[in-house]
């Protein structure tokens, strides 16, 4: 045995670099006495821990139609069975744009038809060991499907790696999201899951349906448009470039708002205060912002534009003092306007330009505030849906829909407090020190009751919060925190001949930040970045405890209530741990492929 | 002196002052690394600053524009006084160019966006005609094949050459060099120094702080020779290189050539 370790196993030249699967396995698994012995301890170990987790999943207690059963609660929760088709329309939108970006920006797998021959191999045999694991209350059709899945993985597997035998045909993104989404469309068409569904709240029977044949269409419909825009994208991608990825990136940051508020909570417009008060408002900012922006983003018209940018802002901090002890009425959304016009002011001369820069500032800043001012009109205008229980958002939608706002929220946030935490001037140092160290020692359970229940208390007269708003402001202000410690990193890795060459070009602060430390600092933090979006995302399920109906509420409390289900808890809370899973997984995948992608662009 | 070395001497007399060093001193909190320094750096003028590592050439250029800040004495910049007001900063750092030790590229760019990135962001150049003037920068500093390229992917000697080619694009007055063969490997020195000589015949001001020997003798019209934070002695390549009057001058020539 220990002679094997003797001999050289893979030699340098690359037609020899292959090894049989029986050597990989003599070489890596049984090379001496002490690796033999890890080996079996450690598959003991773990084909333990798999028969366990079968016994779970298919103890004889565990009823798997309460997962089948509830997949639209777990979904949608209580959203109006008679308006699902706001939700298909919303998931085609958000489809549609994934698949375009996909294709803009060119995104490759990398996959090989060797690796996808491995990867088969791989489930052929977990099949096959997880079919002669099974406890003995599993059904036997769950037995039947293992075999067939295993041995028509393996061969299948085998199969495809003959065909790539030097492991370097790479399939394209096209081919990888039409296989993907072939198997998913098999699976829906061919496995009738689900016997009724939740019509209202209220558990009915719809016989002849299934839960699969009432979602099997609208999903073919989905899929059949991802893998189309995917093309689209790709070919519009190279006739567009640049100005196609700026407008999804703009779509990406109020594409899911409008997705949320106008088309899943069909807000009912009182169109007469739309025009007489909404339209004139926004028109005002937008129109009057545009020209002062166009005049003061004008080569030598710095001293302008600090001068009025100061008075904008002493006018908007001060219409916050007024608003908190109640001086004078104004309209919240105007005090928000004129602060962040004020910042905007303050900020364009380091962006000065010629006469297309300028007419680009006056632009962006029209279409920022026609978009700003809708949403916050669609934010606070009644939804017209009727719903039985008050959140109108619920499952997987609210996990999502939380979990990417709060993202797309604290990220800049987070920045704005790890620049702060850096900075010379000790003001900014200490509040954002105070601010991230205060934060980041207390829960995050503590922070959320905080936001929904004493956070009323202290904003001004006359203004409410709604759930929804109270956790995800609380978790916002929570997450970036996290956010900034993770920028800091990246800050610090920024050497100090990169500032030094901005200062030496005459770049001011504001263009040194954000055009040379900004750019290699995120890019360092990618990492760590992910990771505090994956922990956003799973740690969502913490909204349960202040009212809110996500997936772990629902499958903790909501099914293992229902009268066909009573205290059935595992099957659902293994589902949702695996969607958790999935999602996490591919986010974390995502950014080792990015992380890759970026280092390759820099240092080919 | 001789008589050439008087020509110079009165042909400089007669041209403006770019830069005037009066009584600068520097501390590094009890260490004085500058001790009232006097330098004065004329138009079209090469000088050349010689001394042994530690004596402040480095950390007297780095004042020139305010890379650190001088606590004693005054520095004029083609007539503006470097204070703490924030506009003379800017303007004098955008009409004095900076090359470095370590390069100091930007490494997320690739080298034609390093090059017009100051001059489309601070003068606010449209960016075709950023680009067309890189281009031809490039071609002078002899690397127009690697616009497209990433710092990461040139040589150290390819690297300093776009550095220069980038301060450039800003179109100063004047040009200060810190060291910028010190980290290059040797046959990559010649490359540079061939660009800086050829700005030099150009009639750019320049200061530059260098252990190169050869350049110093062929292109600078003074030396200066500092340790420990003073001037020892200013003059012309021939008058320090054949007959030094200083005694520590003569020790640090003898030491390094």
């Amino acid at each position: 045995m220990s002679d094997v370790t003797m001999t050289p196993t893979s030699p340098s030249n690359g037609a020899s670099n292959r090894t049989s699967p029986l050597q990989w396995v003599r070489v890596n698994l049984f090379s001496s006495v002490s690796n033999t012995i890890q080996t079996i301890v450690f598959t003991a170990i773990t084909l333990g821990l798999l028969r366990a987790l079968l016994g779970q999943a298919f103890s004889e207690e565990a009823d798997w139609t309460s997962v089948s059963t509830n997949l639209r609660l777990l979904m949608i929760y209580n959203y109006p069975a008679d308006q699902i088709i706001r939700i298909w329309v919303s998931a085609a939108v958000v489809l549609l744009a994934a698949g375009l970006s996909l294709g803009a920006w060119k995104v490759e797998p990398g996959y090989t038809v060797g690796r996808l021959g491995r990867h088969l191999v791989g489930l052929g045999l977990f099949s096959l060991v997880t079919r002669l694991l099974l406890p003995v209350h599993a059904p036997d059709t769950v037995r039947t499907w293992l075999i067939i899945i295993g041995v028509v993985s393996l061969v299948a597997g085998v199969v495809v790696q003959r065909g790539d035998p030097d492991g370097d045909r790479v399939m394209g993104f096209g081919t990888v999201l039409s296989g993907v989404a072939l198997t998913f469309l098999a699976v829906l068409w061919l496995v009738p899951f689900g016997q009724y569904g939740l019509v209202d709240g209220v558990l009915v029977a719809e016989s002849g349906t299934t839960v699969a044949s009432s979602t099997k269409v609208p999903w073919t419909v989905l899929l059949i448009i991802v893998v189309a825009s995917h093309r689209v994208g790709i070919i519009l991608g190279r006739a567009l470039g640049r100005s196609l990825r700026a407008a999804l990136a703009a779509f990406w940051v109020v594409g899911p708002a409008f997705v949320i508020f106008v088309i899943l909570r069909d807000p009912a417009f009182d169109w007469a205060h739309v025009w007489s008060t909404d339209i004139p408002i926004a028109a005002m900012f937008g129109l009057g912002g545009a020209a002062v922006l166009y005049f003061v983003a004008a080569p030598g018209k710095t001293e302008v534009a600090r001068a009025v940018g100061a008075m904008l802002f002493a006018f908007a901090l001060f219409n916050w003092v007024a608003a908190f002890f109640g001086w004078y009425p104004m309209l919240q959304k105007v005090r928000i306007s004129f602060l962040i016009f004020a910042i905007v002011v303050l900020l364009v001369p380091a962006f000065a330009g010629d006469r297309s820069t300028r007419r680009r500032v006056a632009g962006g800043w029209v279409a920022a505030m026609v978009v700003f001012h809708w949403l916050l009109t669609a934010i606070n205008t009644e939804s017209t849906l009727v719903i039985t229980a008050p959140p109108f958002l619920g499952g997987f939608v609210l996990t999502v829909g939380i979990a990417y706002y709060v993202m797309l929220a604290s990220f800049p946030l987070g920045v704005l407090l790890s620049l702060a935490r850096t900075s010379k001037l000790p003001i900014f140092r200490v509040m954002s020190t105070g601010y991230i160290e205060v934060i980041r020692g207390v829960p995050l359970i503590t922070v959320l009751f905080f936001f929904s229940i004493m956070l009323p208390l202290f904003l001004p007269k006359g203004m409410g919060i709604s759930d929804l708003a109270a956790v995800f402001a609380g978790y916002t202000v929570f997450s970036a925190a996290y956010m900034a410690e993770n920028v800091r990193g990246g800050l610090q890795s920024v050497r100090r001949g990169q500032y030094e060459a901005a200062d030496a070009l005459g770049l001011t602060t504001v263009q040194r930040t954000s055009l040379i430390v900004l750019p290699q600092a995120l890019r360092v933090s990618i990492p760590n970045l992910v990771g505090q979006a994956i922990a956003v995302f799973k740690e969502t399920s913490l909204i349960a405890i202040v009212g809110g109906f996500d997936l772990l509420r629902i499958a903790n409390s909501t099914i293992p209530n229902q009268p066909d289900f009573l205290g059935q808890k595992r099957p659902g809370l293994l589902f949702i741990s695996l969607v958790y899973f999935v999602f996490a997984y591919s986010m974390s995948k995502s950014s080792q492929r990015l992380e890759a992608r970026l280092k390759d662009a820099q240092a080919r | 002196m001789s008589i050439a070395d008087q020509a110079l001497t009165e042909d400089l007399a007669s041209r403006d002052d770019m830069i005037v060093c009066t009584g600068v001193s520097k501390w590094f909190d009890d260490f004085q690394a500058l001790k009232g320094v006097d330098v004065t750096v004329k138009d079209r003028e090469v000088m050349v600053v010689l001394g042994p590592s530690g004596s402040g050439k480095s950390t007297l250029i780095r004042c020139i524009n305010r890379l650190e800040v001088h606590q004693e004495g005054s520095i004029f910049v083609d007539g503006i006084e470097l204070t703490n007001d924030t506009r003379n900063i800017e303007r004098i750092r955008s009409e004095v160019g900076m090359v470095f030790q370590q390069f100091n590229l930007f490494p997320h760019l690739s080298v034609i966006d390093n090059v017009t990135l100051a001059p489309v962001w601070v003068r606010k150049k449209s960016k075709v005609e950023a680009e067309q003037k890189a281009i031809e920068l490039l071609e002078r500093v002899g690397i127009p094949e690697q616009a497209q390229k990433y710092p990461g992917q040139l040589s150290g000697g390819q690297q300093q050459r776009v550095a220069i080619a980038r301060s450039l694009a800003m179109e100063p007055k004047i040009m200060l060099f810190d060291e910028p063969t010190s980290a290059l490997d040797p046959e990559m020195i010649a490359e540079v120094l061939d660009v800086m000589k050829d700005l030099a015949r150009g009639g750019m001001t320049m200061m530059v702080v260098t252990h190169e020997m050869g350049f110093a003798r062929e292109v600078a019209d003074r030396l200066v020779f500092m340790e420990s934070g003073e001037v020892v002695e200013v003059g012309t390549p021939e008058h320090f290189f054949t007959n030094p009057r200083e005694d520590r001058t003569k020790l640090f020539l003898s030491q390094i050539l």
